[in-house]
């Protein structure tokens, strides 16, 4: 141990010298320099066996890791010998596994994501490290944000396309303030989205910005949107759904995805916004089989009751607001009268 | 000379223990709902079951409640016709002296308790806002259970407006039995620990001389008993019952 801490101590101190790449990776890169060079794999793929000695320079490992510290296996007469794998996904495979020697944290939180989830299953295509953060070209994520979006778009194709046109999406090149894929699917440990339990979260998600009065001002958008909605029939019974899965037979109560969309949210003014009036009839008959035009008007669309917005529902709700305390006000105080008049007779 | 009177029918004391049953229920399966954020409602939800059982057992309990406030008006607009017996629940013009003698005896402006008849008015007012507050209660519930129907007919407005409405007379109703309905059946000096009258039909002549004096002296055709609440039976017997 001791000499495992000294040899560590002398590797730390002579850290600095080693300007760009440490010294010993040089000595790799003196083979790995040919962008021609590959190897031929069982499985008839090409394995190249390039490294590109500037973009790992320029990584985020580039001044601190040597190449065996990742590549542990190999020594420096390893030219002649064959590979043990058969595909370059077995590669892959095989090297994402040195990740967690420094990252464990958040390695521990992949094994509670979906990523891993499926590949457990048998799913050889499923998300590793490298396939996100790269390989010998890793750089700190999320610089630019939309970089982290583009990066998903790789795998998930079709709902990168839809969340392009989206009202966040329009906007991910030009401004932080909208959320990319991780904001809501998180990175490491990417929720599952099928069972329902992602969409369950979506009161709490999106209220992280829709309730940020500084951000919505600037865009001159309501933050009671989370309040008003938790405050109706949707909110109260998700509320009380809390945990549960979707299923067979099971119904869950409206979350803001469902009649905003997911990927695919407009403005509300937007024609094909699912929550403009024009297309709100159509929105509640997803679940309110029958809804009429009316039906839409039974909901206060994110404002909270006033005279003007909703007189209606304002009135009644000022009636009990003043009704209860009396009633119950007078009750007790007959009560305490009548006890009085029993301590007096006494 | 018996010594008790017969205050209840049978169909009254089924009407109360149905009344009694399904309003618990309601409120044991309607209050989590409007205070969906505490701990308690959540702790009550997962004993049903979940939300969606919750609310079955609600509509369900609404539905029965429904039907006995429908079969307890026909049931009085039948009597009322047969002219079987006089509706003895219409508030009066008495019932507002008596409040006022009430409040004054309470206060100790007078010594002269009000001379009951046969629904003194707390209990008049308790009845008629159960009947109110039924009514109000089936018709939010109605809407709120079918709400794309109750759009056909009504303006859309109308449905949060009804769950409002819903939501605070079930709290209103709710407090006031627990206050109200619980003290004078209860914790009142004069019945404590338990009126049981309303279960078993019967209130001893007694209490019944005390409580309601120019009923029992109509029932026994006798003279009206004093201001001071001693009354002057001629004979006895039990009541016919409407």
């Amino acid at each position: 141990m001791k000499r495992f801490l000294l040899s560590l101590l002398v590797a730390l101190a002579a850290a600095p010298a080693w300007a760009g790449i440490p010294a010993e990776s040089e000595d790799c890169l003196g083979c790995h320099s040919d962008p021609g060079q590959k190897y031929d794999l069982p499985s008839g793929e090409k394995l190249s066996l390039y490294v590109n000695q500037e973009g790992f320079a320029k990584s985020v490992h580039g001044e601190a890791l040597r190449c065996t510290e990742c590549h542990t296996d190999k020594t420096s007469d390893h030219a002649t010998g064959s590979l043990k794998f058969k595909t370059r996904r077995e590669v892959t495979r095989a090297y994402y596994e040195q990740c967690k020697g420094c990252h464990f944290a958040n390695y521990t939180k992949t094994l509670d994501g979906v990523h891993f989830a499926v590949m457990a299953k048998g799913n050889d295509k499923a998300a590793l490290c490298v396939d996100c953060h790269g390989a010998h070209d890793i750089s700190r994520p999320g610089q630019p944000r939309a970089r982290i979006s583009q990066m998903c778009a790789g795998c998930h194709a079709s709902e990168a396309t839809v969340y392009a046109k989206s009202v966040h999406g329009r906007q991910s090149g030009q401004t932080d303030d909208v959320p990319v894929c991780t904001d809501c699917h998180r990175a490491h440990d990417t929720t599952d989205p099928r069972d329902g339990a992602l969409a369950a979260r979506t009161p709490e998600i999106c209220g992280r910005c829709h309730t940020d009065e500084k951000l919505m001002k600037k865009y001159g958008l309501s933050t009671k949107v989370v309040s008003t909605y938790l405050a109706d029939f949707h909110g109260m019974a998700a509320t009380l759904q809390h945990g549960k899965k979707k299923g067979p037979g099971v119904r869950l109560a409206a979350v803001c995805t469902d009649c905003h969309g997911v990927h695919d949210i407009q403005k509300s003014d937007d024609p094909t916004s699912k929550v403009m009036s024009a297309n709100l009839q159509k929105t509640c008959g997803k679940c309110h089989e029958g809804a009429t035009a009316s039906f839409p008007k039974a909901w206060l669309s994110h404002y909270e009751p006033t005279p003007q917005k909703a007189p209606i529902v304002w009135g009644v709700q000022l009636f009990y607001r003043l009704m209860i305390p009396f009633m119950v006000g007078g009750l007790v105080l007959q009560i305490a009268l009548h006890l009085w008049r029993v301590v007096v007779n006494r | 000379m018996s010594n008790y009177i017969v205050r209840f029918s049978l169909q009254q004391r089924i009407e109360h223990f149905i009344t009694m049953t399904v309003f618990a229920l309601l409120c044991l399966t309607g209050l989590p709902q409007k205070f969906y954020q505490a701990g308690w409602a959540h702790g009550i939800v997962g004993v049903f079951g979940g939300i969606d059982n919750t609310r079955w057992a609600h509509r369900i309990a609404g539905l029965v409640l429904a039907v006995s406030t429908v079969v307890h008006f026909g049931n009085g607009i039948f009597i009322m016709l047969s002219k079987k017996s006089y509706f003895s629940m219409v508030p009066s013009k008495k019932d507002f002296e008596d409040a006022i003698q009430q409040l004054r005896y309470y206060l100790g402006m007078t010594d002269h308790h009000p001379q009951y008849d046969r629904f003194t008015y707390k209990e008049k007012f308790e009845y008629w806002g159960l009947v109110v507050g039924n009514v109000i209660m089936v018709m939010t519930g109605l809407m709120l259970f079918f709400p794309v129907q109750a759009a056909k007919l009504i303006p859309g407005e109308i449905i949060p407006a009804a769950k409002v409405a819903h939501s605070n007379e079930g709290l209103m109703a709710f407090l006031v039995i627990t206050i109200w309905h619980i003290f004078n059946a209860h914790l009142n000096p004069d019945v404590f620990p338990f009126d049981a009258s309303i279960f078993t039909g019967k209130v001893s002549r007694e209490r019944y001389v005390h409580e309601h004096p120019l009923e029992l002296a109509r029932l026994e055709g006798g003279m009206p008993p004093d201001v001071h609440g001693h009354a002057n039976p001629v004979h006895g017997g039990k009541r016919e019952v409407g």
